[in-house]
């Protein structure tokens, strides 16, 4: 698993690349924490190589979500794919986050 | 200017810094006041009189003043209501906090006849006991405000003549605008009746008399009526339920044809078994853990739906409305047509 982080002008891309299952979440947390403490901005969760999503994947997600809203910032899930998107619906995500 | 003027002046530079270190408590102790009882402004302004505006008034009526602490609006401010009423309520927590000078105080709604109209608003002079001058505070609505500055741009107060008609209008308008603060206050008195009447309605059980709408449907998730369905959904992995807002679904349940609340509860008793086994069939064999609030009344929709033979159009209407329309939410609309064909609700 791999997490990019990319500032572009006022937004913040974070890119996933990989299998976001319960042993990479502990280190994909880790790497998120600079866009928690810039979470203001639009934050950008760049899913094009995202493969899979555990409930730990999830609740980094959802960390995500909660720091931007605390701090008057706004989440993007881009680029899902259809099976990440199922486990979105399934898990009633997908009502949660703008899907672009 | 004289010597007295001047004097005036000396004063006024030499307390300065202390005008605008006790402006500030004001303001602060002001906008903590009004966000503990919860009162919306639509502004709360302040300033400290600069010494060229000053030098003006004493250049104008200078003799009037003895001191300094004779000018009452060295330190002014100004609280813009939305309501009429809230005047009243602004001024009442105004007299809490500070002394006010009720002899040089006026209240400008009251000094109108009963043929004439033009500025309303009301005017405190206060004071601290820990500070020797007095400021001023201006309390009045949104509309007195847009009123007074339209008024002040024609310059009446510059003594240059304006022509009757134009002075005639500001009248005819200060008199509409008194009539829509009253209508506004009339609407927001007549909406907290409402509210009150139909939380009474939802508490009491008489669901079938709520018509649905927002106001309604938000008193109805006081009562958190998904959370019996959402338990049970969660049981299945022994999941931890996120909760979030659930008010998007509002739209879906009137489009869904649902009138009153009782028209949701009924949903809610015949088409929670459809939505548990959806919920099965779908997070029964994975490791999800983590599920939303939303949940579900999303299963209970999606059931009611292909129980109704709304397919995969109806779904897709469904995830379009609660999240925006896009295309991806045909492929979902496709994927649980197809999964709860199987499904035992659907052939019962």
């Amino acid at each position: 698993m791999e997490v990019k982080i990319n500032k572009q002008d006022s937004n913040i891309i974070v890119e996933f690349i990989g299998r976001l299952d319960t042993p990479a979440s502990v280190e994909a947390s880790q790497a998120i924490e600079p866009v928690l403490a810039d979470a203001g901005k639009t934050i950008i969760l760049e899913c094009k190589e995202l493969s899979y999503i555990s409930s730990s994947g999830l609740r980094i997600f959802l960390t995500i979500r909660k720091a931007a809203a605390a701090k008057g910032g706004k989440v993007i899930v881009r680029n899902i794919t259809d099976d990440i998107r199922h486990v979105f619906m399934m898990t009633g995500f997908l009502n949660l986050f703008e899907i672009q | 200017m004289d010597l007295h003027c001047e004097a005036i002046l000396d004063e006024y530079r030499e307390n300065l810094p202390r005008f605008l270190e006790v402006k500030e408590e004001i303001l602060s102790s002001l906008k903590s006041t009004f966000d503990e009882a919860g009162l919306l402004l639509a502004g709360l302004e302040s300033r400290v009189k600069t010494e060229s505006s000053l030098a003006g008034k004493l250049e104008l009526k200078g003799q009037k003043y003895k001191t300094l602490a004779d000018i009452t609006d060295i330190i002014g401010l100004r609280i813009i209501t939305f309501y009429i009423d809230d005047v009243d309520k602004v001024a009442s927590a105004v007299e809490r906090l500070f002394t006010v000078d009720w002899e040089n105080s006026v209240d400008k709604r009251k000094v109108h006849e009963i043929d004439s109209f033009g500025y309303l608003s009301l005017h405190y002079i206060c004071s601290r006991p820990d500070f020797p001058y007095r400021f001023e505070i201006q309390m009045r609505t949104v509309l007195q405000h847009a009123w007074a500055n339209m008024n002040h741009d024609t310059g009446y107060k510059s003594g240059v003549e304006v022509p009757k008609r134009y002075l005639r209008n500001l009248s005819r308008l200060a008199g509409m605008l008194e009539l829509v603060d009253e209508q506004f206050s009339l609407i927001r008195s007549e909406l907290t009746d409402y509210r009150r009447k139909v939380q009474a309605l939802v508490a009491s059980g008489n669901l079938d008399e709520v018509p649905l709408d927002g106001d309604t449907f938000r008193s109805f998730l006081g009562l958190h009526p998904f959370n019996q369905l959402n338990r049970r959904i969660a049981s299945v992995n022994q999941a931890e339920i996120q909760d979030v807002p659930l008010m998007n679904f509002m739209p879906v349940f009137k489009a869904m044809g649902c009138n009153t609340l009782g028209d949701i509860t009924r949903i809610i008793k015949e088409y929670s078994e459809g939505a548990y086994q959806i919920a099965c069939y779908q997070i029964g064999l994975t490791d999800l853990d983590i599920i939303s609030s939303s949940i579900g009344p999303q299963n209970l929709c999606i059931a009611f739906i292909l129980k109704r033979g709304g397919g995969r159009a109806g779904i897709k209407l469904m995830f379009d409305a609660l999240n925006g329309p896009s295309e991806s939410n045909e492929s979902i609309a496709a994927f649980l047509v197809e999964q709860a064909q199987d499904l035992p609700f659907m052939n019962q």
